[in-house]
């Protein structure tokens, strides 16, 4: 079971990532997540045939995976995940926008391959800049920030109990499949008669671990409704951030240079 | 199923983000008083990280060949109950967005509803509980999650097409991309359906509580009745949407389109000047114009060309201000090594 196995590995490597000291990761979590949003929006906006003006857009997630000293390699190969739905769309573009828009040395390229660049461009774009957030910000800070914005604290509670629980749930799924695997001599995937009892068993196996740990929390002290909040003010370098990265994504949204 | 970013314009995007903020806000209040106990927010949240653990799970499907894996809603929906299901699935929705690169920020909103909204709020309630009314045996709960889940999956990839559609970003023709994203999803569907039948059963047998106090709990607090829930849901769309869609309909590519189809067929009657200039705007917006008519040298390859090199050239830049960047914190790193 390679899915659970890589699952596991790419939580981990993001939690290891976020735990950085760079200076992107002491920027304010709200700095990162408006910058985030802005960037993602401007880029969305952009209509089908903009892959040219989409250019500019790259020195965002190419300047911060610098800065934040991120691996190219690893934030590469997360892009891929958000690949095949957007190829099968643009993919169709290239079949029905069959118009020529110019000719490039001898060649004649549509209008169709054009929208299939801009939504690659836009999808990677899109994909870099949720995984800067995540990548530069530690879980705890980002669910704190959630806090400061007046998200309900139910929601958020739940939110952290999430995403502790994957992490050891998906270590539950990879030793079953190992079991299920080993028993059965061969590695393939499971068959789908045994899924009900398969997936049944993980989830009262789930609810009962959830409930000892919860317990044991309970008893270590832990409760749900009186989390400390940290009060956190903006920095003289998070709004040269901000205005460094909102005012260029705007403006190039409206000023065409290309 | 996730919806991407770079299929949405920023109102679509935007306005089901507003709808999802809105629905989740409304599940929160609803649930508050009696579900957020000390003992229940743990179990949503293990829910919700089952879940999202079970769908890592491949498993062959019989005589064809291919591989699935379980879905979400209407199981979430058959432990938990619809609203509680739906507010632990958001939250692995936005998990699956911000650290699996599953979907993005823009398109959250469209995956919480096709994936949260429609089979916990809309098909729970109005399809699986009312079949069973009269008694959870097997063969009822069986029936009830195929149903569900095919009916949640149908709906939910219908919603993928008319977002995309709305969206303007492919040139996928709507009836053509329904017609290949329903018969998908039916198929899909009945897959999810058996094993979510086959899970649920089997919670059923070993713990048949869990199952029975999910239904019930779709009274909580005295009632979160579903009007409650989707009333508000339902304006909210409608205003945002709106107001949204009277925005960008300003946005000339989409205008230039409508007006282009709009020219192309009602007008070809009138005299031949509008004629003529209808048919070519029909031309223009054709799927496959003749390329006699679309080769035809002009301004547009110049413009192109120069912005194909603009834009390789800003790439360029782009990579090497990284490169730069990194080269220069090494050079730093391995002199504060050195000394």
């Amino acid at each position: 079971m390679k899915r659970t196995e890589s699952g596991i590995g790419e939580l981990r490597a993001l939690d290891h990532l976020s735990a950085k000291h760079t200076a992107v990761h002491r920027l304010h979590p709200l700095t990162k997540l408006l910058c985030a949003l802005v960037f993602v929006i401007c880029v969305a906006s952009f209509g089908r045939y903009d892959a040219a003006r989409l250019a500019p857009y790259l020195f965002y997630p190419f300047v911060f995976m610098a800065l934040a000293e991120l691996p190219y390699k690893l934030l590469l190969s997360r892009v891929l995940i958000a690949l095949p739905f957007c190829l099968f769309a643009g993919f169709t573009n290239v079949f029905f926008d069959r118009e020529t828009a110019f000719v490039l040395g001898g060649i004649g390229v549509s209008f169709g391959v054009i929208s299939l660049c801009t939504i690659l461009l836009k999808m990677y774009l899109s994909v870099m800049a949720a995984l800067l957030l995540v990548a530069t910000t530690p879980f705890v800070e980002l669910t704190a920030q959630l806090r400061r914005l007046r998200v309900p604290i139910a929601f958020v509670l739940m939110f952290e109990m999430t995403y502790r629980y994957i992490g050891v749930l998906l270590e539950e799924t990879h030793r079953m499949t190992t079991a299920y695997s080993l028993r059965r001599g061969t590695g393939k995937a499971l068959e789908m008669r045994h899924m009900g009892s398969f997936v049944g068993f993980l989830l009262l196996r789930g609810f009962d671990r959830a409930e000892r740990v919860h317990t044991a929390m309970r008893l270590r002290g832990y409760s749900l409704f009186a989390p400390p909040v940290s009060r956190r003010v903006l920095g003289a370098a998070d709004v040269i951030v901000l205005a460094a990265v909102v005012i260029p994504a705007v403006a190039l949204r409206f000023i065409t240079i290309l | 199923m996730h919806m991407a970013d770079a299929l949405l314009s920023p109102a679509v995007g935007i306005a089901m983000n507003a709808v999802s903020v809105g629905a989740i806000a409304v599940s929160v209040a609803a649930v508050k008083k009696d579900v957020f106990s000390d003992k229940k927010i743990p179990l949503m949240g293990v829910a919700g990280a089952l879940i999202f653990a079970g769908q890592m799970i491949n498993f062959t499907i019989p005589a064809t060949g291919s591989s699935g894996h379980i879905g979400g809603g209407i199981l979430l929906a058959g432990l938990l109950g619809g609203v509680p299901a739906f507010l632990s699935l958001a939250a692995v929705l936005i998990i699956q967005c911000l650290f699996f690169a599953d979907g993005g920020l823009l398109a959250l909103g469209c995956n919480i509803f096709n994936m949260g909204v429609i089979p916990c709020l809309i098909i729970y309630p109005l399809i699986f509980k009312p079949l069973l009314k009269k008694g959870s045996d097997v063969w009822r709960l069986g029936a009830a999650s195929i149903i569900s889940v095919v009916a949640g999956l149908l709906a939910g990839a219908f919603c993928v097409v008319l977002e995309t559609y709305f969206s303007g970003i492919t040139a996928l023709p709507f009836g053509a991309f329904a017609a290949l994203m329903l018969p998908i999803h039916l198929a899909i569907g009945i897959v999810e359906g058996i094993v979510t039948a086959a899970v649920l059963v089997f919670v059923r047998q070993s713990r048949p509580e869990i199952i029975d106090s999910a239904l019930t709990n779709g009274r909580i607090g005295g009632g979160v009745s579903l009007k409650r829930v989707l009333i508000p849901l339902l304006v909210l769309t409608v205003f945002v949407g709106g107001g949204l869609s009277l925005f960008a309909s300003t946005n000339p590519d989409g205008l230039e389109w409508a007006i282009g189809n709009v020219a192309g067929e009602t007008e070809l009657t009138a005299d031949s000047d509008i004629h003529e200039s209808a048919e070519a705007a029909r031309e223009s917006t054709a799927i496959l114009p003749d390329y006699a008519f679309a080769s035809e040298p002009d301004n547009a390859a110049g413009t192109s060309l120069s912005g194909i090199v603009g834009a390789a050239i800003t790439f360029a830049l782009a990579g090497a201000a990284g490169f730069t960047i990194s080269v220069v914190k090494r050079a730093k790193k391995s002199k504060k090594a050195d000394t």
